[in-house]
């Protein structure tokens, strides 16, 4: 096998890629739970440890709610953890999420998005993600394979600046990246411990030494806040960290990245919005629409915790118009992401004239080239005064391919819409 | 009878250092406050205790801390897991050579009747299957004491509890089973009220390398309805009854190390808590009563069988109770 | 608005007194807020319950800061600076102390601004419903009375629907209305003063960020608790009599909160500072050399 080490790049898919940041991350500890599009990342960690090819411990745990647990114990520890999960897992982990963002504890979690059950389903979209949105770990979403190796290499050094200590996910899409291989250099291990030395975890470890008491009760609303406002700075602070961080890298590897993404931003009118794999999908997009004179960019968000406000404020400021492509569904509201966005550019005097919210990617449906020509239609065709009520991305031939399911299973024909009517 | 001690034989030769500091915020007279002070008497200052939601997790309520000890409290249903991430985490430390191995802890997950056998009983399971080196310390007041005292599956036959005021009517999970069901090198049931056989259990569990139980019965003055004063005699009653058994299992082979000559009628045990009073007020139910009674009788016999079959330890009935 | 807040320790019933209070003032048709507080402490830590009372709705929500009326179940939390029985004092138009002491003795004592009333419910709980009776009744009928609720039958009602709903007996019922019944012998209405209106702006304090783990709840000093002085719960404190006492050791092993040590001699010694007077010593001493004595506190 070419692991690439040799040529600096290989072929790799994400959910391998993953499994090759947290190696060359020189990770202690890996509890582990399975579940599917994430378990070959697990996997192979475990093949690394049980050959004695990396030094790290690998645990199957009996729940995810176990596992995040165990991966924030072994960090207040002193241990540098790696683990991953997606989906109905990371939901299920979501008590421990918030325990272990509150302990402060710095450790990378990756999470391969899938589309949330009920009803259950295999593919992605970012409910899942999300959900975790509120939980104090800081959020790095992924386009390429490529990035999701890049961005556990930068979570490890985010997490652990005492400035930020929290936990970090990165997210990458299901399918699209998980078991997508495509080309990745893969950095020298040596570089890559210059760039992310062992982790030191000062004074707060369990030691024999040396007794503390960690994750304590705060029991009182002034002290509650103050330590539950703290997550909220040091949350924040992964902006300047975040910056510092990708300096170094870029030093180092010779990639950059901000906390946003532009993409044929310069002189463009009309912005997309988006986070994730589908980014790709848009720049296709872009590029037709550019060669037919339409001016078109991308703004794609990579940091979501913390929110990059300003960056977006700075970034739409002056645009004709601006589509927020939410890949999931807050049911009686819409797209999660359009709110943050409408919400960070109302104090904006240069604000786009035209702000909408579409939906569309859930449980991994395409967004085709033909939906993408559908927003700038219609973000070229709104005025100020247009609800921003939002609009699911779903096609006449997305329609065509499920009727006939709905025939099969028998569905009994009734509309509400219809029943509405006098 | 008693069985032969190796570590400690009265209560004189208990460890007087303590590493449970006065100042809790716990009920006077708390049953799992007195448990918790003598495991750790044993266990010695390096000791991290990982906390499952419960009464005690209110021990460590910032800015203060009873323990001369470290604490990590967790979630309800995963201290066992916390433990698991500590232990590792000083494994791979030490074995990596980051950290000396006289910086090392005991691991001790503290946890109630209601984390263990409700909400973290998967979360226990597992740590018990992966052979974690730990030990488990169960409070086992008999209910969700922390929230008002409702029924937990430990909750015994026909006591009251918040959710179930007319009695129970399940009969109480038994964990020191359900621990050998899992093959750790280790278990005990313990009680306060006989201090020496509890420090003796912990001192002969430290020399084995594995998931180690410990469940004492922790009594409750408020949610029991008894005198705080009472507490300790309350506990004597409970193994002069032959309701709470102590015994301990090594790899497997259960002795127990108390086994009493007669045994007290259960009555005597039960009419000191409010949670049975309604099972003699207003009127007697004798049947729930006998079922209690006949229950710690076919124990005991059973007991006799296995473990004394050479003895002269009849066969008891009713007529023996005294 | 009428604000009325009660101290007392866990077991005292202060949160069925605010209850009977709030029952008694709902019965006359008006408008009734009633709500206790519970901290991290168990029974036989302070705990405060509060009562609104107005004939509009009222528009206040959570701990009453600024109390008209401020009742005391138990004279010993003056010592506790936890219990905080004085905020808000300067609000306050009448302190209620459950103690068979002098009332203007009792204000010097503990510097209250405003006039002291005093009934000695204890005594008068202890030979009418029994001993160990909580207060609930008499100290939720001491309120009715201080607010002006006089009329009996209001108050009966209110106690017997307050101790129906915690599952008394109905002969233990019977005593709690005759003891309330007698504390409306002894205590009348109070008037309340007038009191200015109006909020000026806070100042904000700005946040501050502590570095990593800092910023989070951990404690480097285990084993401090000693701080917290948990011998304020104390109602009845243990006496040892050294001169009996055989050295046997069980009270050391058997205190549940290592509040009584051995001292060189191997004689046991009482931490008063945080024995919290479960008073389980006393009943398993063997020799009986440890007694019980009633705690004052000045």
């Amino acid at each position: 096998m070419t692991t690439g080490l040799e040529t600096g790049c290989a072929l790799l898919t994400g959910n391998a890629t993953a499994a090759w940041a947290a190696r060359l991350a020189d990770v202690d500890y890996v509890p582990a739970f399975p579940i599917t599009p994430q378990t070959e990342i697990i996997e192979s960690l475990a093949a690394w440890s049980s050959g004695g090819e990396i030094p790290a411990r690998v645990v199957n745990l009996d729940s995810e709610h176990s596992m995040i647990t165990a991966a924030g114990a072994a960090a207040a520890t002193g241990c540098r953890a790696f683990t991953a999960t997606s989906s109905q897992g990371l939901l299920y982990a979501m008590e421990a999420l918030y325990t272990v963002a509150g302990w402060r504890v710095p450790f990378v979690l990756v999470n391969v998005s899938r589309g949330l059950a009920a009803p259950i389903t295999l593919e992605p979209d970012h409910n899942d993600i999300l959900a975790a949105r509120d939980s104090g770990c800081i959020q790095i979403h992924a386009e390429t394979c490529q990035e999701v190796l890049d961005s556990i290499l930068m979570g490890y050094r985010i997490a652990e600046d005492p400035r930020v200590r929290l936990p970090v996910i990165v997210n990458m899409d299901g399918f699209y990246l998980s078991f997508t291989r495509e080309p990745v250099a893969l950095p020298d291990p040596a570089r890559v411990r210059a760039f992310l030395p062992a982790f030191d975890p000062g004074a707060v470890a369990f030691r024999a030494s040396r007794p503390i008491a960690q994750g304590v009760g705060a029991l009182g609303g002034p002290l509650y806040t103050h330590f539950r406002h703290q997550a909220h700075l040091a949350a924040r602070n992964a902006l300047t960290v975040h910056e510092e961080v990708a300096t170094a890298f870029e030093l180092e590897f010779g990639r950059s990245y901000d906390v946003i993404e532009r993409y044929q931003m310069d002189d463009a009118e009309y912005v997309l919005v988006m986070a994730g794999s589908f980014a790709t999908k848009a720049k296709a997009a872009i590029h037709t629409l550019r060669a037919r004179g339409r001016r078109v960019g991308l703004l794609r968000l990579r940091l979501i915790r913390p929110w990059p406000a300003e960056a977006i404020r700075r970034e739409l400021a002056g645009r004709r118009a601006a589509a927020v492509i939410d890949q999931n569904i807050s049911p009686g509201l819409g797209g999660i992401l359009f709110q943050e966005v409408a919400a960070t550019m109302i104090s904006s005097q240069s604000r786009p004239g035209v702000m909408r919210s579409f939906v569309g990617g859930l449980g991994g449906k395409d967004i085709s080239p033909g939906e993408f020509m559908h927003v700038v239609d219609v973000l070229e065709n709104s005025g100020p005064d247009e609800p921003t009520e939002p609009e699911l991305l779903y096609t006449e031939a997305d329609w065509s391919q499920i009727h006939p399911l709905l025939v099969i299973a028998q569905t009994p024909d009734r509309h509400s819409n219809e029943e509405a009517a006098p | 009878m008693k069985v032969k001690r190796e570590f400690f034989r009265n209560l004189k030769e208990l460890p007087t250092e303590e590493l449970l500091a006065p100042g809790s915020p716990m009920c006077a007279g708390c049953g799992g406050l007195i448990t918790l002070r003598l495991v750790l008497k044993v266990l010695g200052p390096n000791v991290v205790v990982v906390n499952a939601a419960g009464c005690l997790t209110m021990l460590a309520a910032y800015p203060y801390s009873p323990l001369r000890a470290s604490w990590l409290y967790t979630t309800m249903g995963s201290a066992p897991a916390g433990a698991q991430g500590v232990r590792d985490a000083l494994d791979v430390l030490i074995a990596r050579g980051r950290l000396p191995a006289s910086e090392d802890l005991r691991v001790v997950v503290l946890a109630g009747d209601g984390s263990t056998l409700d909400i973290g009983l998967s979360s226990m399971s597992g740590a018990i299957h992966r052979g974690l080196d730990f030990h488990y310390i169960c409070y086992d007041n008999e209910a969700f004491g922390n929230t008002g005292f409702q029924g937990s599956s430990s909750s015994p036959f026909g006591s009251r509890t918040a959710t179930s005021p007319a009695g129970t009517t399940q009969h109480k999970k038994d964990l020191f089973a359900l621990w050998l069901a899992h093959r750790p090198p280790y278990a005990a049931t313990v009680s306060a009220a006989d201090p020496v056989d509890l420090a003796e259990k912990v001192r002969r569990s430290m020399q084995f390398r594995g998931p180690k139980l410990f469940v004492g019965l922790a009594t409750c003055p408020p949610g029991w309805g008894i005198d705080p004063a009472q507490g300790h005699h309350v506990g004597k009653l409970a193994l002069d009854t032959g309701i709470w058994p102590l015994k301990e299992a090594v790899h497997g082979e259960v002795r127990h190390t108390y086994v009493p000559d007669h045994l007290k009628p259960v009555e005597d045990y039960l009419q000191t808590q409010a949670r049975f009073h309604h099972l003699f007020s207003p009127q007697r139910h004798d049947d729930i009563l006998a079922t209690i009674q006949n229950e710690v009788i076919g124990y005991w016999n059973e007991v006799r069988h296995r473990e004394f079959p050479q003895t002269l330890l009849g066969e008891l009935s009713r007529a023996d109770l005294r | 608005m009428l604000r009325v807040r009660f101290h007392g320790r866990g077991g005292h019933g202060v949160k069925t007194a605010s209850r009977i209070l709030g029952s008694a003032a709902f019965c006359t048709g008006l408008q009734v807020q009633d709500s206790p507080v519970y901290g991290a402490e168990r029974r036989g830590a302070a705990i405060a319950a509060f009562t609104r009372i107005d004939k509009q709705v009222i528009q206040e929500r959570g701990l009453v800061l600024d109390p008209d009326l401020i009742l005391v179940a138990d004279e010993t939390l003056f010592t506790d600076p936890g219990a905080a029985l004085l905020a808000g004092v300067e609000f306050a138009s009448v302190v209620f102390i459950n103690s068979a002491r002098d009332r203007v003795l009792l204000a010097t004592e503990y510097g209250i601004p405003c006039p002291v009333v005093t009934l000695d419910l204890s005594t008068l709980t202890t030979d009418v419903v029994g001993r160990g009776a909580s207060f609930s009744a008499t100290l939720g009928t001491a309120a009715c009375a201080l607010a002006g609720i006089t009329d009996r039958s209001v108050v009966s009602q209110a106690v017997q629907k307050e101790l129906e709903s915690l599952h008394l007996t109905p002969e233990l019922i019977a005593k709690n209305v005759n003891a309330a019944s007698q504390v409306l012998d002894h205590l009348s209405a109070v008037s309340i003063r007038e009191r200015p209106q109006g909020h000026t702006a806070s100042p904000i304090h700005p946040p501050i960020h502590l570095l990593g783990p800092e910023g989070t709840p951990v404690i480097y000093a285990p084993g401090n608790s000693a701080r917290r002085h948990t011998g304020s719960w104390r109602v009845f404190r243990p006496e040892i009599d050294l001169n009996a006492c055989t050295r046997c050791g069980i009270c050391f092993a058997e205190c549940p909160d290592a509040a009584i040590h051995l001292n060189e001699k191997a004689f046991p010694v009482v931490d008063y500072d945080n024995c919290k007077g479960c008073l389980i010593c006393e009943t398993e001493c063997p020799v009986h050399c440890i007694s019980e004595q009633k705690e004052v506190r000045t």
